[in-house]
């Protein structure tokens, strides 16, 4: 190639494009080694490095339901009959945390004078990200490099699934550290820096959400119940350790597995309440504003020791190991790079001129670069998603072929005019066709079908990239090459 | 090949067409006789129907692992090159399950697990049937809007319908289940099957000169699309057969045979149809 049509070439805002963005993909991707070994920036998924995932199903339902009395009243009537917890989602909707079926509901709701309107399976958004906040904060404090919860609501707003994915962290480990509780103390301070026991979790009954109080206040808090003999054993420790008459010097303080979550002295109504009595409703407050309310957050997660405030049962589970992760890594890169060098040889064998076949190979990479590089950022690379690219690269290199069966069009290169008409009209067939596969894959990318989301994402990103940048430039050099 | 020496405008346009329709019917009816002898058009795999899939390496042999996993539900085992192993479990209990995991890890702490409970399946079904409709539905919308003409935007429409509906009958013939990964790849093949519809159709009816010719031109550049992809996915084929990646294996396979299948249906089924319009048309002007 001239230095002239390389000239012409650079001057193209589309050439231009391609080349910076594959520039920007290499830098993003950013292949290095790492102690000897070659790494990249690119994140994989469970099925290419090590770890598990759980699929979890909430055992409980959302009701929509239609009554004349109120709601709350209602919930409070269902909660007793039913013998758990029934929280009120919405105006007319009802969220109950025991799994049970519309059939079974259908005559209690009755004798309450409320019908179903709807039954759904799952919880509320707002028990959702409860939940999503206990889960990640217990595989937070695990110390994993990559852990994620996730949660997907449907168009109802009810949650049914949430999903843990623990990189690096085998199955009996994810299993425990997803169901077992922490171990949750009370102790009160005897003198300087000695404490008492005073009661373990178990005796906790009930943890409510952070409110404020007093109503309208600025002052965060969490209440909390405790059992009869909790609250007993709490009463004589506050006494015996002097707590009631000195509650500056004498701190209660709440741990979680041995930590020190929270800590501060009796209040003054408090302390002349228990001298009377044991006191079962109790409430810590942890401050004004927005980090009143997280610490508040954080006391209800420490409170319930971790516990869910919904049961889950295991709908799904599966892991892998690091062996096995690096294996399917390699066979899965050596198909797609198999795949690119057969591509090759068929086109070659169609056109037989390296000048197209060539600049038509260096596209197809090219794209596969930015796409690669521009999922770094938001997908993780699993099985599903390599066979992704893999079909990216057979749409590709399908619609290069239309660009130059269209160009060429009895084996002549017309004239620049005749040309750029051409280029229109095949960048008209490739639009429509990468318009239905983006569409097709919309539902998909859309929907939680988990390992499917990434095969979608990445075919539709693959689309865009052919469409917006990779083939048009690509009309355009082959125009550069041929016509010289 | 076999495909280089078909000649397109060999045979009149209503002859054409009976043939891919005759074989979108068999396959109606085999699912049809799939669906009401087991309730599911086709035979669905772990993901939908619940159950445990393990991935191990190993040289054991296949009589050794039955036997090891004697008394859980082992429905078959599958074999790589490199001695990877796909063994698939049907459903069972937690308690079952768990002893079944640990079992697993005690002799093979390097395996692959991955199990899905039966209701989870059923809601993944489901789901995956709605992603299905919508997408079919969706590239519907956006051929009919391209193309604004009746009969051609239904001759594309049919042809990638009957694409799904033959590779879904071929599934079942040749053993290979509905899974999510399956899925994906019927959902891909929309977007392929369109692909070459969409060029024929746009050479057909929006170039000038003769229908023949237009339709040989045509012909060559979609057959070697075609090939082109048919090799990248042979690629994936043997090297997944050969690592035992199931996953990419499955979608693969069920992507080679649409591809064969979209042969027929493109440049049999929508060429005749599309043909028999053209001139129709032709002689309208």
């Amino acid at each position: 190639m001239s230095n002239d049509t390389l000239r012409k070439l650079m001057s193209d805002w589309r050439v231009v494009l391609l080349v910076v963005l594959v520039a920007a993909s290499i830098v993003a991707i950013g292949p290095h080694f790492e102690d000897g070994k070659f790494t990249t920036n690119l994140q994989y998924g469970l099925d290419l490095q090590e770890g598990s995932w759980l699929q979890m199903e909430f055992q409980a339902e959302v009701l929509t339901v239609q009554t004349d009395r109120s709601i709350d009243r209602l919930a409070a009537n269902l909660s007793r009959t039913l013998d758990t917890e029934v929280i009120v989602a919405a105006d007319d909707q009802i969220e109950i945390r025991k799994k049970l079926s519309q059939e079974e509901l259908q005559p209690i709701l009755l004798a309450e004078g409320a019908t179903i309107v709807t039954y759904n399976p799952g919880v509320s958004k707002e028990t959702a990200e409860d939940v999503k906040r206990i889960l990640e904060n217990k595989v937070n404090s695990l110390g994993t490099k990559d852990a994620r919860v996730n949660i997907l609501t449907g168009l109802n707003g009810v949650t049914r699934y949430v999903r843990v994915e623990l990189a690096g962290v085998d199955m009996a480990t994810a299993n425990e550290v997803v169901g077992q509780q922490g171990k949750f103390e009370i102790r009160v301070q005897t003198a300087g820096s000695e404490s008492q026991h005073v009661l373990f979790g178990d005796a906790v009954t009930s943890v409510s959400v952070p409110t404020v109080y007093p109503p309208g206040s600025d002052m965060w808090g969490v209440a909390f119940t405790l059992s009869e003999a909790g609250a007993v054993s709490f009463r004589e420790a506050a006494i015996s350790s002097n707590a009631v008459n000195d509650p500056d010097n004498h701190e209660l303080i709440m741990l979680l597995d041995n930590n020190t979550v929270y800590s501060a002295p009796l209040s003054p109504d408090l302390a002349a309440k228990l001298k009377a009595e044991p006191i079962r409703e109790l409430r810590a407050s942890t401050g004004t504003g927005d980090a009143g309310m997280q610490d508040a957050l954080n006391l209800e997660i420490h409170l319930r020791a971790g516990a869910l405030p919904v049961d889950v049962t295991v709908a799904g589970s599966g892991s892998v190991s690091a062996t096995l992760g690096d294996y399917f890594k390699i066979v899965a890169f050596a198909a797609a790079a198999l795949a690119l060098i057969v591509v090759g040889v068929v086109v070659y064998f169609r056109y037989r001129e390296p000048s197209i076949v060539l600049p038509m190979i260096a596209i197809n990479l090219a794209e596969i670069i930015i796409l690669l590089g521009i999922a770094r950022y938001i997908q993780q690379l699993d099985l599903a998603s390599i066979a992704g690219i893999i079909a990216v690269m057979g749409t590709g290199i399908d619609q290069l072929v239309v660009i130059t069966d269209e160009v060429l069009y009895e084996g002549r290169v017309p004239s620049p005019s005749v040309y750029l008409k051409r280029l229109a009209r095949a960048l008209g067939i490739i639009v429509v066709a990468a318009s239905t596969t983006f569409i097709a894959m919309l539902p998909l990318a859309l929907m939680d079908l988990s390992t499917l989301r990434g095969f979608a994402i990445i075919t539709i990103l693959g689309v865009l990239i052919g469409v917006l940048v990779t083939r048009p430039a690509y009309g355009k050099i082959i125009m550069a090459i041929l016509s010289k | 090949m076999g495909f280089a020496t078909y000649d397109v405008n060999k045979y009149p346009p209503k002859q054409m067409v009976a043939v891919p329709l005759i074989v979108l019917l068999l396959a109606l009816v085999l699912l049809a006789v799939n669906w009401v002898s087991t309730g599911m058009p086709v035979t669905p795999g772990i993901d939908f129907a619940g159950g445990t899939a393990v991935t191990i390496i190993t040289d054991e042999s296949v009589a050794e692992i039955e036997s090891y996993f004697s008394g859980f539900p082992l429905e078959s085992v599958g074999e790589g090159l490199g001695g990877g192993k796909y063994l698939k479990f049907g459903p069972m209990s937690d308690d079952q399950y768990r002893v079944l995991s640990e079992k697993v890890n005690d002799r093979y702490p390097e395996a692959k697990i991955d199990q899905i409970g039966e209701a989870f399946g059923a809601a993944l079904q489901q789901q995956a049937l709605i992603a299905l409709v919508f997408s079919f539905i969706g590239m519907a919308l956006v051929v009919f809007i391209a193309f604004r003409s009746f009969v051609p935007s239904v001759a594309i429409v049919l042809s990638a319908f009957s694409d799904i509906v033959i590779t879904a009958a071929i599934m079942n013939i040749v053993g290979i289940p509905l899974t999510l990964s399956t899925t994906a790849a019927l959902l891909m093949l929309i977007g392929y099957s369109v692909d070459s519809d969409v060029l024929l159709t746009t050479r057909l009816l929006k170039r000038q000169g003769k229908v023949e010719e237009k339709l040989s031109g045509a012909y060559r550049t979609g057959i070697i699309m075609t090939t082109t992809t048919i090799a990248a996915v042979i690629a994936m084929l043997v090297v997944t057969a050969i690592g035992q990646v199931e996953v990419i294996f499955q979608i693969a396979a069920v992507l080679l045979i649409g591809l064969f299948v979209d042969l027929m249906n493109t440049w049999v089924l929508n060429a005749g149809i599309l043909k028999d319009y053209a001139m129709k048309q032709g002689r309208r002007t």
